[in-house]
């Protein structure tokens, strides 16, 4: 475990019977970190997660957040933790305030404490309006959003979230990316398990990838852009595609292959470097009318179907 | 913040979850309806019999405070007990409680606590009633410094039923099946009691007394009773069949001695008994949340 380990899964398996769910995985994750956990259904995403949170039990291994086993010592493990589930299901029968006081003292929050926090909390999530009224006339979107409310209400060093932005609109889930990437600044671990590849692209600094019960990847994002692939493709668009601009491109020593799709050469390059500028001059060159002239790197989803299909 | 702290959370979080819930509120009323039901009856068909003396008037507040115990109490323990933990797992909100800070063993007594702080309040409050509505149809009671005490022992009575129907809710972590079983216990239990008792009756076995004191609703209808007769003289045979276990007359003519020190005897049964079935239910609760994972929704 390194020094500023907050997560550390360490060989962990789950079985439901006779279903391997988790087999051996391992991972860390650093403080200050938002770490996103990818992965198609059934991967073990959620097993994890509840693992995490002590709901399950490991066959094998263990996890630590903070250097304790939540499983072991779930007072002292869980006390600086905040958990929002996928979809989750809140007590009906209190309001927005009471359900987030009631978390409050389950904290221990004395009750000063609790009445800022509320409110502040009910304000941060879009709820104040809504904060006298009972869950139960909630809409998913509302109810989401009161989960993650409820999971900061310990201003917690670690944040768990599952597929937290479900259910919601997308102005909230742009609130609710920009309120992620600013508690990530204030120096919380983000630990967020998501099918939003696009939302994970921006808002992770690091990436795990599960499959079948199987870590297929854990490490920054740019490395596993990088891991992943196979090569970049300048796409230009021009005015008329002649055949002396095609094979003069092709001539060059940068260029693998040139592909023509009507008006839009698909130019692609032998290293992972941005050769646009050598391409616009030859294309002037050949007295080409250029249009558009972009790079295609590789997108995460890209990166993570290729990682599901045994690309790496 | 300490553990006494983290369980006095969670029993207050249980009262506001089952009196948010309108069928206990409905079934506290109807057990106050009920009961007073009864004592009207009583009232006004039994004046001027056998049953109904001047000497008995005065102890009607047992019977206003042991009839419901019998049937409603009972109902109201399994109905409460029955949702405590398997609503958690239905709703899906035990993963939300148990993955704060608390430990499994301390939500389990949080939840324990709570609903049976709740049943003993609305035995509180069936006690009280029956002591003004006996006072109310029958003049001036007499005894009532006993009436704690009484209370007490319905309380403690009411743990084999209330326990049985948490380990189910438990063990099951479905909130029908678990009450529809602790039920149809309770159901089998006093049915298979009675049986045992006319073949004892028939027989004189003790294989059959023994039996029929070992099975859950002796201990909870009894002890009760048993612990009026220690505490007080009622002068009346016939008030007393009403409440009384019918082994002990039995037992008494067979073995001559008398039925006081029968009663002694059988309240030390029934306290021992009560205990027994309370801590093995309880036993069997904490093993399985200790032991397995949290359910998802399951409802």
């Amino acid at each position: 475990m390194g020094s500023h380990s907050v997560i550390n899964v360490l060989n962990l398996t789950k079985y439901y019977g006779k279903f391997k769910a988790l087999d051996s995985i391992s991972f860390t994750v650093d403080k200050g970190w938002v770490y996103g956990y990818l992965g198609p259904n059934g991967a073990g995403k959620t097993t994890t997660i509840r693992i995490m949170l002590g709901l399950l039990k490991p066959c094998q291994g263990e996890v630590q957040i903070a250097g304790v086993n939540p499983s072991a010592d779930p007072v002292h493990s869980l006390q600086f933790v905040g958990y929002a589930p996928e979809l989750p299901t809140l007590q009906t029968f209190f309001t927005g305030e009471q359900l987030l006081d009631f978390m409050g003292k389950m904290f221990g929050l004395s009750a000063q404490a609790r009445k800022e926090r509320v409110w502040q909390l009910l304000d941060l999530v879009g709820l104040k309006e809504w904060g006298k009224k009972k869950i139960g006339n909630y809409s998913k979107g509302m109810v989401q959003r009161l989960s993650v409310a409820l999971a900061l209400v310990n201003d917690p060093m670690v944040l768990i979230m599952d597929e937290p932005t479900i259910g919601m609109d997308p102005e909230a889930t742009a609130h609710f990316r920009s309120l992620f990437t600013n508690l990530s600044k204030e120096g919380k671990t983000i630990f967020i398990s998501s099918h939003l590849l696009d939302e994970v692209q921006r808002i992770c600094t690091h990436v795990g990838m599960i499959n079948k019960g199987k870590i297929v990847f854990s490490g920054p994002i740019e490395e596993v852009l990088e891991a992943f692939t196979q090569q970049w493709v300048v796409e230009a668009e021009l005015e008329n595609v002649t055949k002396s601009v095609v094979s003069s491109l092709k001539k060059l020593d940068f260029v693998e292959d040139v592909q023509v799709e009507g008006n839009r050469l698909m130019i692609k390059l032998k290293e992972k470097k941005d050769m646009r500028g050598e391409i616009s001059s030859e294309i002037f060159k050949q007295k080409g009318v250029l249009l558009s002239l972009n790079l295609h790197k590789i997108t995460l989803e890209d990166a993570y179907l290729r990682a599901l299909k045994g690309g790496q | 913040m300490g553990t006494l702290r983290r369980v006095a959370v969670i029993t207050g979080y249980e009262w506001r979850r089952a009196l948010a819930k309108k069928s206990v509120l409905a079934l506290i009323i109807l057990a106050v309806a009920v009961q007073t039901l009864i004592l009207t009856l009583y009232s006004q068909f039994t004046a001027g019999t056998m049953f109904l003396t001047e000497e008995v008037k005065p102890f009607m507040w047992i019977l206003g405070v042991l009839q419901g115990q019998g049937l409603f109490v009972q109902l109201i323990a399994i109905i409460i007990a029955g949702s405590t933990m398997s609503e958690e797992y239905e709703h899906g909100t035990a993963d939300i409680l148990l993955s704060k800070p608390i430990t499994r063993v301390e939500y389990l007594s949080g939840k324990f606590l709570g609903g049976f702080s709740l049943l003993a309040l609305v035995e509180a409050l069936t006690t009280v009633v029956g002591v003004i509505l006996a006072s109310w149809f029958f003049g001036p009671q007499n005894s009532l410094q006993h009436v704690p005490l009484m209370f007490l022992a319905i309380i403690y009575s009411t743990l084999i039923f209330f326990c049985l129907s948490f380990m189910f809710s438990e063990a099951l972590r479905r909130n029908t099946l678990a009450m529809l079983i602790a039920l149809a216990i309770l159901i089998a239990s006093s049915i298979i009691s009675q049986l045992l008792v006319e073949l004892y009756r028939m027989t004189g076995e003790y294989l059959y007394f023994y039996l029929s004191r070992g099975i859950p609703t002796w201990g909870s209808n009894y002890f009760p009773s048993l612990l009026m007769r220690e505490l007080m003289t009622i002068p009346s045979t016939a008030f007393l069949n009403l409440i009384n276990d019918p082994l002990i007359p039995i037992e008494a003519t067979k073995r001559g001695v008398s039925e006081a020190i029968l009663v002694r005897e059988a309240l030390q049964q029934a306290a021992i008994i009560v205990a027994i079935y309370a801590i093995i239910f309880i036993l069997v609760a904490v093993y399985r949340l200790l032991k397995s994972d949290v359910t998802k929704k399951t409802a």
